[in-house]
């Protein structure tokens, strides 16, 4: 293999494809091609108390951007997963999810170039039980949120979140958990999470830099590949600017026995970038995905590393005020109304993907409670503005017009103490 | 998890899954949501064949800022034709095409990529008035089996011979057989009178074209190319005129017609305004600007009316009887009042060519002096 500049591109894709194929064969090639096998090993064994409780604190253990901003974390698996048994789960299956779980945290140190990761349960899983969750925690079935979407409503009893920097530590994570190997990064696993679970579907995807543009091969995406080379997403722009995050303790459940869990929802959208990128031009898209003002005035230098924190949105005028005198509104824009305290509700961990062979984006963000991210999306939907403005119900609507959302689910992410097949009143 | 929308990937080298009992039961009460099969195209326009090598996407060098004659006009096929929840929708396709998108005060060609393979025009009408439907946005999903190969979601669009209907070119592997799902959301104008307002409705298609008929559509250049002016209508036996009424025939009292810009602005007032959220006391005041030549409507535009020193924000609104227009009650009367009608914000409606340099300014008119 040639040493030119294009080989580290050459074995970024590779990786990426490798990850959305799995399996034991994807993984070999994958480690044949990879010069960074020596992956952090956890510290758990010698020190328990290195993990958060949390399991969505992730923050601590992200790179961080030139202006501090946390970077994404490159490479993610979302298993969707089925407990084999009826009714609700027995102490032996838990002790093996808890187990096959721990294992991970042996083998991988808890950052960006380890591992991280959340399990969470649906409201189906929580259906198992004869007890209801408690008010604490607001965990509604998923619903479709927007009159015009059509979205698969999913209903696995649970949902395992895994991200890395190296896309050969999630292939191999997914060996362990189905028992294709018993050594994990040195670390000897002991227990299946698939004696317990049945993998009902695999997600991939990836983030960050340069990754978009490497993988454009793609339905939904032109053969002009037209995905700037510094994207961190397909549509252009970064998203995860300290400032349109919640931090971590907002979306952190407060109270009751999931105290210091959250809720995840997960969607999985189509991307139309042909629309996005041969269509409009990149003022309209400037226009669209923040607001007027940051097209007219340029504000916005490449995918937006230039604006700071919070995206320079102190700018833009009410989303209502500029779909009356501009005739149509940015996405950011939009939910810059909701914000509290001057940050959004919802704390994005969402990542681009050719799933189904289809330029798309899962949709994955954490909230204490998921009535904060149906809020979130119809600050989003601008139905009111639709209703009295010039902006149609998706046209010029912010980025609603370029999305088609596939699938929706929601889950609870209980505290790490309680992540092994919880009851609803956390009780085992 | 519906089988049809699992998207993922699935490859015969990822871990081996099972099928619960759960996600079969799901995919089983769903599964037998499929087009309807049999769809025969049919050739809505009489003229003849031509040579559309590539000339297509042409424009005409020296276009005025007004609605002017294209370079060519296209002929167009029928996918088929499904009623629900009291909308109707058509499905007509041709080849791809150059369009204009408005966005504010700026449209912005936007040409066929060598990926697109049609241009599909879907029309949604109000199925008991014959109204066509210009908010809708609707999203088409098109499937090869159960497999969701790409989603689209067309522009609202305004085109000469055909008026408004929602388009856009889109990438498919090639002819063949699609499932087009087509699904529109609640309305985002106003519905009044006899039209329907429902949530949603969803009309499945099988969608079936080739390159050799695509090829076989026709296509006719214009010798007027680029003077003032606009192609007749086509007549569309399928689908409902998409011409606004004349204003004669408009219901209510003629206040008067004026042009601003490029656009026919016709104003009436109808002394009952409670079917439009007026009390009893109020008139309503309707303004209906639409194309010269063919009274097209000129949808998602901003409008406010100034009447006896009172501005009002007009509403965008579709009724069974005015058709789409711009309204609002108003307490009063008009009567010795002339009325200056504003345009905002242009109409955000995408053009086909003839129309992508009109429409584009903010002019006002006063009627009724």
């Amino acid at each position: 293999m040639s040493d030119g500049p294009s080989r580290g591109i050459d074995r970024r894709a590779f990786m990426k494809s490798a990850l959305a194929i799995g399996g034991a064969s994807a993984l070999s090639a994958c480690l044949d091609r990879t010069s960074d096998e020596d992956v952090p090993r956890g510290t758990t064994e010698t020190d328990p108390s290195s993990l958060p409780e949390r399991q969505h604190a992730w923050n601590d253990a992200l790179a961080r951007d030139d202006a501090g901003n946390p970077e994404p974390v490159q490479h993610r698996l979302l298993l969707l997963l089925d407990y084999d048994g009826d009714g609700a789960p027995s102490d032996a299956d838990r002790r093996t999810v808890a187990d096959a779980l721990d294992a991970l945290e042996r083998a991988y140190a808890w950052r960006h170039d380890g591992l991280l990761s959340t399990m969470a349960y649906s409201p189906a899983y929580f259906d198992r039980f004869e007890t209801d969750l408690p008010e604490s925690v607001d965990l509604p079935a998923p619903t479709a949120l927007a009159s015009f979407e059509d979205p698969a409503l999913d209903t696995p009893d649970a949902i395992l979140h895994l991200a890395s920097d190296h896309a050969h530590v999630l292939l191999a994570v997914e060996q362990a958990l189905t028992g294709e190997t018993d050594a994990l990064n040195g670390v000897s696993v002991d227990a299946t999470l698939t004696d317990v679970f049945s993998v009902a579907q695999r997600r991939t995807g990836f983030k960050g830099d340069g990754h978009p543009a490497d993988n454009q091969d793609a339905r939904g995406v032109p053969t002009s590949k037209p995905v700037p080379d510094d994207a961190p997403l397909y549509m252009g722009f970064k998203s995860g600017y300290t400032e349109t995050q919640a931090s971590e303790d907002r979306v952190t459940i407060e109270s009751g026995p999931f105290a210091g869990g959250t809720t995840q929802h997960a969607s999985h959208m189509r991307l139309n970038l042909e629309q996005w990128y041969e269509q409009d031009d990149r003022e309209a898209r400037v226009g669209k995905m923040f607001c007027p003002y940051h097209a007219e005035h340029d504000v916005v230098e490449g995918a937006g590393d230039n604006l700071g924190t919070d995206a320079a949105m102190s700018k833009a005028k009410p989303a209502a005020e500029a779909a009356e005198t501009d005739g149509f509104v940015g996405h950011s824009q939009k939910m810059f109304g909701l914000r509290e305290d001057g940050r959004p509700l919802i704390l994005r961990r969402d990542f681009d993907s050719t799933d189904g062979g289809h330029a798309g984006l899962h949709f994955v963000c954490y909230q204490r409670a998921i009535s904060e991210f149906v809020a979130t999306r119809e600050a989003m939907n601008g139905d009111d503005l639709a209703g009295d403005s010039p902006l149609g119900r998706r046209d010029n609507n912010g980025i609603l017009q370029y999305i088609d959302v596939a699938n929706r689910g929601n889950y609870l992410v209980p505290p790490r103490s309680l992540r092994a097949l919880p009851t609803p009143r956390g009780d085992a | 998890m519906r089988e049809d929308d699992s998207g993922p990937a699935s490859d015969a080298s990822s871990p081996p899954r099972r099928v619960s009992r759960r996600s079969f039961l799901a995919a089983s009460a769903t599964g037998a949501i499929t087009g309807l099969a049999g769809c025969s195209s049919l050739n809505l326009t009489s003229d003849e064949t031509g040579d559309s090598s590539g000339s297509e996407n042409a424009t005409v060098a020296d276009r005025p800022d007004a609605v002017y004659y294209p370079t060519h006009v296209d002929g167009m096929l029928l996918s088929g034709v499904r009623k629900a929840n009291g909308y109707a929708c058509a499905l007509t396709y041709t080849m791809p095409h150059a369009f204009w998108l408005v966005t504010g005060e700026r449209a912005t060609r936007a040409g066929p990529t060598a990926d697109d393979e049609i241009h599909v025009m879907p029309v949604v009408w109000d199925a008991e008035t014959g109204q066509r439907l210009t908010d809708l946005n609707p999203v088409l999903r098109f499937r090869d089996g159960g497999r969701v190969l790409t989603s689209d979601a067309p522009w609202p669009m305004l085109a000469q011979q055909m008026g408004f209907h929602f388009g856009d070119n889109v990438a498919l592997p090639g002819g063949g057989t699609y499932d087009v799902t087509l699904r529109v959301g609640a309305p985002a104008a106003r519905h009044t009178g006899a039209l329907a307002t429902p949530d949603s409705a969803t009309f499945d298609f099988s969608l079936a074209y080739s390159p050799k008929e695509l090829d076989a559509i026709s296509y006719r250049t214009l010798d007027q190319a680029g003077e003032r002016g606009a192609v007749e209508p086509m007549d569309m036996t399928a689908v409902p005129s998409a011409a606004l009424p004349k204003p004669d025939a408009l219901p209510g009292r003629l206040l008067g017609t004026g042009t601003a810009g490029d656009a026919a602005v016709v104003a009436t007032v109808l002394d009952d305004a409670t079917r439009f959220g007026g009390d009893d006391s109020d008139v309503y005041l309707a303004v209906s600007p639409r194309t010269p030549y063919n009274r097209y409507p000129l949808p998602m535009a901003g409008l406010d009316a100034r009447v006896g020193g009172t501005t009002h924000d007009l509403r965008e609104t579709i009724d069974g009887e005015l058709g789409h227009h711009y309204g609002a009650a108003i307490g009063g009367d008009v009567e010795d009042a002339p009325v200056t009608v504003s345009v905002d914000v242009p109409p955000q409606v995408s053009r086909h060519e003839g129309y992508e340099t009109a429409f584009l300014d903010t002019p006002r008119v006063t009627l009724g002096e």
